[in-house]
């Protein structure tokens, strides 16, 4: 079922027979930013702040390809997936910040 | 209208969504998974505010290890993967294709979970017990919790293989495929945070 | 395609164990809410006794203690939110014109892991001793350090469980409210009860996983010594708060929302008016909402989180009264040039709104840190939370309840009987309540077992337990009246109260299990209404007159709650056999509930048609 590729055709519905390109290209990116967030903690001995903002950012990173692409998140008709889920994130980080702040003083 | 009129027929492209009770049951556990984002939210909270509690145990840097983490880390990044290929496969009808792609990631969800019972071994008999301190009891309520979650869904989509081959692949069946699928994703995005906070941010200090 | 399934149709005790119907559902959380209802209800009576004179010795230090403790987490857990969910399974589908909930089967696991959790936190009154740390359960005093008895660990296990049910039911309402509206049923159309019922679900499916995480370090503290709260193992007692309230606050959200919605129908129906003001009482209930999850730390201000955490949480609570006062002026435009007719349910909502603007400005007082410290721990605190709770919530479900009881029965409710019930319980509620802000200002702490004499609390006292006396003879009445209805023939008509304005009142009283022989076409707001405006009686159908699918009864909702109930005690006694036997048994059910596929059966159009369809 090999089909044309065209601009009109990347949000219908019969046609989608997706390659494994996308996922795999999401794959490799994934252990890239695994990769970075592992090199920077054996390198060692730079600002540990500095390592810290580039563990979460590539958590971040990471975890937005792997909901995009692998949970179809950014496909139609994932309004309330969307919602749901970053909704979820905000309470997530309201009680981590919690943690951080209001727990030891 | 609903429930089987498709099964001897062709399937849908999508067959998750082809009826309203696959709609209701994927919109649901979209949900279920907005509510778990909480839980392990919480958990994370409660383990960040006592990861600095180590009283007479072992501290995280003496602890962990990074060859093993980066391992387990590869396994369940992989079975992430391969579960996406599942869905695929169910996408383009392909059912061989699918419960193949599942048996892998069930197995790589197998060797995940030795890792893991591997290394809570070793952390025990390092002195590193769940009674030992604040930081032990959250750290292994957190860590647990989520190696909870990938035995569950080792049983789970064992279980859906299973009935796909008794069953074969239909509008009742599609839907449990795609939310078991959703689900071992979430796992995997739940370790991202896993091996950043508690094993990578640990090594730091 | 014959697909020709025998029906299994149930009757009698069988027909509630395995139903999954969402309206009998509503009727088993109805009955099972209101029992312990009373079981709360006679626990505050028995605290009242204890407090009506000084250095009463009715009940000991320890009773008074288990009283109070489960006074609260009854009357919340096992009262309040089972009511909740009553009305909303009664009246949701048919008011978004759907013929069930979105998941039928997890709906009755919701009602029978509530009601397996409920029984399991009363066991253990049986079991030496009910829980005693306060409803709140702060560790240290929770602890099994301080708390040795079995008490607190039937706190955590009994809700945990019934959390989960819960848990399960909030997720299958937004799944219903999201999927299953009728053609044209649009999200700004849905009526307000709907719109509460949503937002209400939704903070549940955020709020009560962190409930679940809190009980799991608190069980794990408990019955396997894990270190969480335990300070002298590195733990922090402070955790234990910040985790219950980000749950908790939300939680006191959950319950008043459903109420504000009963309220905006039950005004706007009675008044023969369109709701003033809808779209800003939906922005309104969104916000509320959203900011019930900000302002958990206001129950903290005295732990000592400094002055930026107060000042913080001191400015999002009162920012929480801009959007409450818009819906309080709504209801009152509503009210205003309306035909108001004063049945019982109209006169619970009119009642409601003077007594929860109080409880709403004590609120206010309350949120500002300064004043909290000097507030916090007395009665003053303790007549705020039963203004907005009891004068908010509990007058909310009893107009609900006097509104919709017809279509849940097919009986109208005795309105003589109805209003002594009403000024009884209104009476009594400002009697026992009102009195205590004084209470709490002069100095009386909250929690306390007894007080000395002359330090001028008497005769407030004496008041105050008078007071709940009559609350307690106005439920009496109110038993009485269901008796008496439930004795009356069956008659209600499709639209009992003549001014229905929403879809659930286009179909008969009680409707049939399938609710809409065929799915109502909406085309505005106040669906029902707008047709009666152009002169019509029934709702146009959006569908011909075809089979209709319904979901097989299954007893393993039942079976499932039942395995955890078995499990919490053996977990609770350490004993494994019967704790992983528990496990099993609901392990095995989901198995059963995976592999066996559930075809339902189909309701034919004959059948519809030997049943009478009206036009």
């Amino acid at each position: 079922m090999a089909n044309q590729p065209s601009a009109a055709n990347n949000n219908g519905r019969r046609h989608k027979s997706e390659g494994p390109q996308k996922h795999i290209i999401a794959f490799i990116f994934s252990i890239l930013l695994t990769v970075i967030a592992f090199a920077a903690v054996a390198a060692g001995e730079v600002n540990e702040t500095f390592i810290y903002i580039i563990l979460i950012g590539m958590a971040i990173l990471q975890v937005f390809v792997q909901m995009a692409f692998w949970m179809h998140m950014k496909d139609r008709g994932h309004i309330y997936p969307i919602i749901g889920i970053l909704f979820g994130i905000t309470i997530a980080i309201t009680a981590v910040v919690m943690a951080q702040y209001w727990v030891w003083w | 209208m609903s429930g089987h009129s498709h099964v001897d027929g062709q399937l849908p492209h999508e067959p998750e969504k082809a009826t309203l009770e696959g709609r209701n049951k994927v919109l649901g556990f979209w949900l279920f998974l907005g509510g778990e984002t909480v839980l392990f939210g919480t958990l994370f909270s409660a383990f960040l505010a006592l990861r600095h509690q180590v009283l007479d145990g072992p501290t995280e840097q003496e602890l962990f290890s990074l060859p093993l983490v980066a391992a387990a880390t590869l396994l369940l990044l992989t079975s992430s993967l391969t579960s996406v290929f599942a869905i695929q496969a169910m996408h383009n009808n392909q059912v061989k294709a699918m419960i193949n792609w599942l048996i892998i990631t069930v197995l790589l969800g197998l060797g995940f979970l030795g890792l893991e019972i591997y290394e809570f071994y070793h952390y025990v008999h390092e002195g590193h017990g769940f009674t030992t301190s604040a930081f032990s009891s959250s750290f292994y309520t957190l860590v647990g919790f989520h190696g909870a979650h990938v035995a569950f869904g080792i049983l789970w989509i064992s279980l859906l293989i299973a009935q796909v081959f008794k069953k074969g692949l239909n509008v009742v069946t599609a839907p449990k495929i795609y939310v078991a699928g959703m689900y071992w994703h979430f796992i995997d995005v739940v370790w991202v945070f896993i091996f950043t906070v508690v094993y990578l941010m640990g090594k730091v200090g | 395609m014959a697909h020709a399934h025998a029906v299994k149709r149930y009757t009698g005790l069988l027909d509630w164990l395995t139903t999954v119907d969402h309206k009998k559902i509503g009727i088993l959380y109805l009955f099972a809410g209101f029992f312990f209802f009373i079981i709360g209800g006679l626990e505050a009576v028995l605290i009242r006794i204890q407090l009506w004179e000084p250095m009463n010795d009715f009940v000991s230090a320890e009773t008074f203690n288990q009283l109070l403790t489960m006074h609260g987490t009854t009357m919340i857990f096992l009262a309040a939110m089972p009511m909740i969910f009553a009305l909303m399974n009664a009246v949701i589908p048919l008011q978004i014109g759907a013929r069930d909930v979105a998941f039928p089967f997890v709906n009755a696991l919701g009602f029978w892991t509530f009601f397996f959790g409920a029984v399991l936190l009363n066991v253990s009154w049986f079991a030496g001793g009910a829980p005693d740390a306060g409803w709140t359960s702060y560790v240290p005093l929770a602890s099994p350090v301080y708390s040795s008895t079995h008490g607190v660990d039937y706190y955590v296990i009994g809700l945990q469980i019934a959390g989960l049910g819960t848990l399960i039911g909030g997720i299958n309402f937004l799944v219903t409210i999201i999927n299953m509206r009728a053609p044209g049923m649009s999200f700004m159309r849905m009526p307000m009860f709907t719109w509460a019922a949503f937002i209400t679900s939704a903070l549940i499916l955020f709020a009560f996983p962190a409930l679940t995480v809190g009980l799991v370090a608190l069980m794990f503290d408990r019955l396997f010594e894990a270190n969480f709260f335990d300070v002298s193992q590195g733990g922090n007692a402070v955790l234990w708060e910040h985790i219950f309230w980000i749950f908790g606050h939300p939680e006191v959200y959950i319950l008043i929302l459903p109420a504000f919605g009963i309220i905006s129908e039950v005004i706007s129906t009675f008044s023969r008016k369109r709701l003033f003001g809808y779209s800003s009482m939906v922005f309104a209930t969104v916000l509320i909402g959203f900011l019930g999850f900000m302002v958990w730390a206001h129950h903290m201000f005295t732990t000592g989180l400094g002055p930026i955490a107060n000042a913080l949480f001191s400015i999002a609570t009162m920012l929480i009264a801009v959007p409450t006062g818009i819906k309080i002026f709504n209801w009152l435009f509503t009210m205003w040039g309306g035909s108001i007719k004063f049945t019982t349910a109209n006169l619970f909502a009119v009642g409601f709104v003077p007594t929860f603007v109080m409880g709403g400005v004590t609120g206010v007082m309350l949120a500002a840190a300064p004043a909290d410290f000097q507030y916090h721990d007395s009665y003053f605190v303790v007549a705020h939370f039963h203004y907005v709770i009891v004068g908010g919530l509990v007058l909310g479900l009893f107009s609900g309840l006097f509104y919709w009881w017809p279509k849940m029965f097919g009986r109208v409710l005795n309105e003589t009987l109805g209003k002594l019930f009403f000024w009884l319980f209104y009476i009594g509620f400002h009697l026992t309540f009102f009195i205590q802000h004084f209470l709490g200002l002069m100095g009386m702490p909250r929690r306390v077992w007894r007080y000395l004499d002359g330090m001028g609390f008497n005769e407030m006292n004496l008041i105050s337990s008078v007071g709940a006396m009559l609350m307690g003879l106005g439920t009496i009445v109110f038993i009485i009246n269901m008796i008496v209805t439930g004795l009356k023939p069956r008659n209600a008509s499709n639209d009992p109260w003549e001014d229905g304005r929403t879809l659930e009142w286009t179909i008969p009283s009680p409707p049939p299990e399938y609710n809409f022989a065929q799915t109502p076409l909406v085309r505005g707001y106040d669906a029902f209404w707008k047709e009666k405006m152009e002169g019509k009686n029934a709702m146009t159908p959006a569908e011909p007159l075809g089979p209709i699918h319904m979901p097989s009864p299954s007893i393993l909702p039942f079976l499932m709650s039942l395995g955890l109930f078995i499990a919490g005690f053996g977990f609770m006694y350490h004993n494994y056999y019967i704790g992983i036997g528990g496990l099993v048994i609901t392990f095995g059910c989901m198995f059963f509930r995976s592999v066996i596929d559930d075809h339902g059966f189909h309701i034919e159009p004959e059948e519809l048609q030997d049943k009478g369809v009206k036009a």
